[in-house]
């Protein structure tokens, strides 16, 4: 029977480290994605999605309930990444090289193009639009959720995907 | 009665679910008598099972072991709960309660020495059935992260992608313990 | 020489031989059999393939949600040889037995994308016991590759 995070962070908050681990274990995956899609660099994501949970793992006594553990989480991440691109200046190329070579190595065999221009026009999109689209695909959260996240309201949010969606369609294309 | 403009406004948020039940219907009734819509919205569908498809591969790419051990590391480099001890102590030995104060400290201290024993076990290895011993290796530059299950002691060796172009001369390798 | 010496001398040299013959075969076994499990690791579903139960506690560290096995093969490689394995995406796995002393085989193992050599590592794994290799992506998942090695 799995537990549910509330019953996990009841048992973080008493020191079972175990417990932290299953939390971990749960949302790495998808806080890395987020803080991809703000800071546009693996090894940085990889560093703020660590830091996140550092910081969580710090503050968890501080956890009273109230909003869901993941919104939570995802909130400590996204501060830490703006924190991060606010002392960082990259160059968007970056992360334009980085996406060629997962692109090299998922296509490996046989040529996507449809995935390869998809990749591309995630890429070409603002953090901001990254974000909303990261957060509702990869976690499915309403856009209530997202705007506490981002800090930003629902119309904001529900404006934002919109964009973000009509970008994407027109650079597909055909392929859609 | 929605237009095609205002239905296409509207038609993510519909699919997201996020429109109130008015909106819904009115997006809903639109739809049915209107192909340029409907093909909008399959076009969308598709768009967003594309997205997670990509998006939920590039995730799965990052594995648990090594990412958790370096969060673990954080947790024990920067001694949160050490300084809370701290704390604790300077409060305790400051006050009139003193005497309990020592057995608790005593069972605070052997909490604390089997806490950190515990995260790092993940670290510590004995002679057993597969324990493996790796000579030599080398990822072309690439990172990778050696690693031991604790219960059979099996050796996991994980590869990662490399990060920087294949003509750079250096590659910076990231510990990830 | 003598009749006697002349013995002593067969009798103490065969004795030499046959004792170098057995050492030697300690450390260069005759054939290594060598298995490689092809395991795709995903989030995609919550399956466990059946097939690897054998490997569960092994895989389960990964955390993963799914776990399938896509190919299973084994090869016997003569000592002082190698065998040739072939992993999805345009991969190989070639595996060079070492040594064999007391009771774990040595192997050389190398993990190439095409002709580019990705990894390249030397590990001593105890006799029928294996090690696990992962890392590169693969339709949606990451392949997972647990080597094992039995000495005859």
């Amino acid at each position: 029977m799995e537990l549910s995070d509330w019953e996990l962070v009841q048992k973080c908050q008493s020191g079972e480290m175990s417990a932290f681990e299953d939390l971990v274990s749960r949302y790495y995956q998808k806080v890395y994605m987020v803080i991809l899609g703000l800071l546009r660099n693996r090894d940085d994501a990889m560093e703020v999605a660590q830091e996140t949970f550092f910081r969580a793992y710090r503050k968890i006594k501080s956890f009273q309930g109230g909003s869901s553990f993941y919104t939570w989480l995802y909130r400590i991440a996204v501060n830490i990444a703006i924190d991060t691109q606010r002392r960082q200046k990259r160059n968007p190329l970056d992360f334009r090289e980085t996406m060629d070579e997962v692109l090299e190595e998922q296509n490996e065999v046989a040529k996507d193009p449809f995935s390869d221009r998809l990749v591309q026009a995630i890429n070409d999109l603002t953090p901001e639009h990254k974000a909303v689209i990261v957060l509702r695909t990869l976690e499915g959260l309403s856009y209530k959720d997202i705007g506490e996240i981002l800090g930003c309201s629902e119309g904001t949010v529900m404006s934002r995907l919109h964009y973000a969606r009509k970008k994407l369609q027109s650079k597909l294309g055909g392929f859609l | 009665m929605k237009n095609c403009d205002s239905t296409r406004e509207s038609l993510g948020a519909w699919l997201d679910g996020e429109l109130d039940r008015a909106e819904s219907e009115a997006v809903r009734a639109h739809l049915e008598g209107c192909a340029a819509c409907k093909e909008e919205q399959r076009q969308l569908e598709k768009l967003q099972v594309a997205l997670k498809s990509v998006l939920d591969s590039e995730a799965s790419r990052i594995a648990f072991p090594p990412f958790w051990s370096s969060v673990q590391q954080r947790i024990t480099e920067k001694s949160a709960w050490r300084e809370d001890l701290v704390d604790w102590l300077r409060s305790v030995f400051s006050g009139p309660r003193i005497a309990w104060a020592i057995p608790a400290v005593i069972l605070l201290l052997l909490g604390v020495l089997s806490g950190d024993s515990l995260v790092s076990g993940f670290r510590s290895f004995g002679q057993r059935n597969n324990f493996a011993s790796v000579e030599s290796i080398d990822a072309y530059g690439r990172n990778v992260a050696l690693l031991r299950e604790d219960e059979t002691k099996t050796t996991v060796i994980w590869l990662y992608q490399n990060q920087e172009g294949e003509d750079e001369s250096t590659t910076e390798t990231r510990p990830s313990f | 020489m003598s009749q006697r010496l002349k013995q002593g001398l067969l009798f103490s040299s065969l004795t030499f031989f046959v004792a170098a013959y057995l050492r030697a075969a300690e450390n260069s076994p005759q054939t290594v059999s060598v298995k490689i499990e092809t395991i795709l690791a995903s989030n995609q579903s919550g399956e466990f393939d059946s097939r690897l139960k054998a490997l569960e506690k092994q895989l389960r560290v990964l955390k993963y949600r799914s776990y399938r096995l896509l190919n299973e093969e084994s090869k016997n490689v003569p000592s002082q040889g190698s065998a040739s394995f072939e992993i999805p995406g345009g991969r190989s796995l070639i595996v060079w037995p070492q040594d064999f002393r007391n009771q774990q085989v040595a192997l050389k193992v190398r993990l190439q994308g095409g002709q580019k050599p990705l990894l390249d590592t030397t590990i001593r794994l105890p006799n029928k016991g294996n090690f696990i290799l992962g890392g590169p992506p693969h339709d949606g998942g990451v392949l997972v590759l647990s080597i094992s090695a039995n000495v005859q």
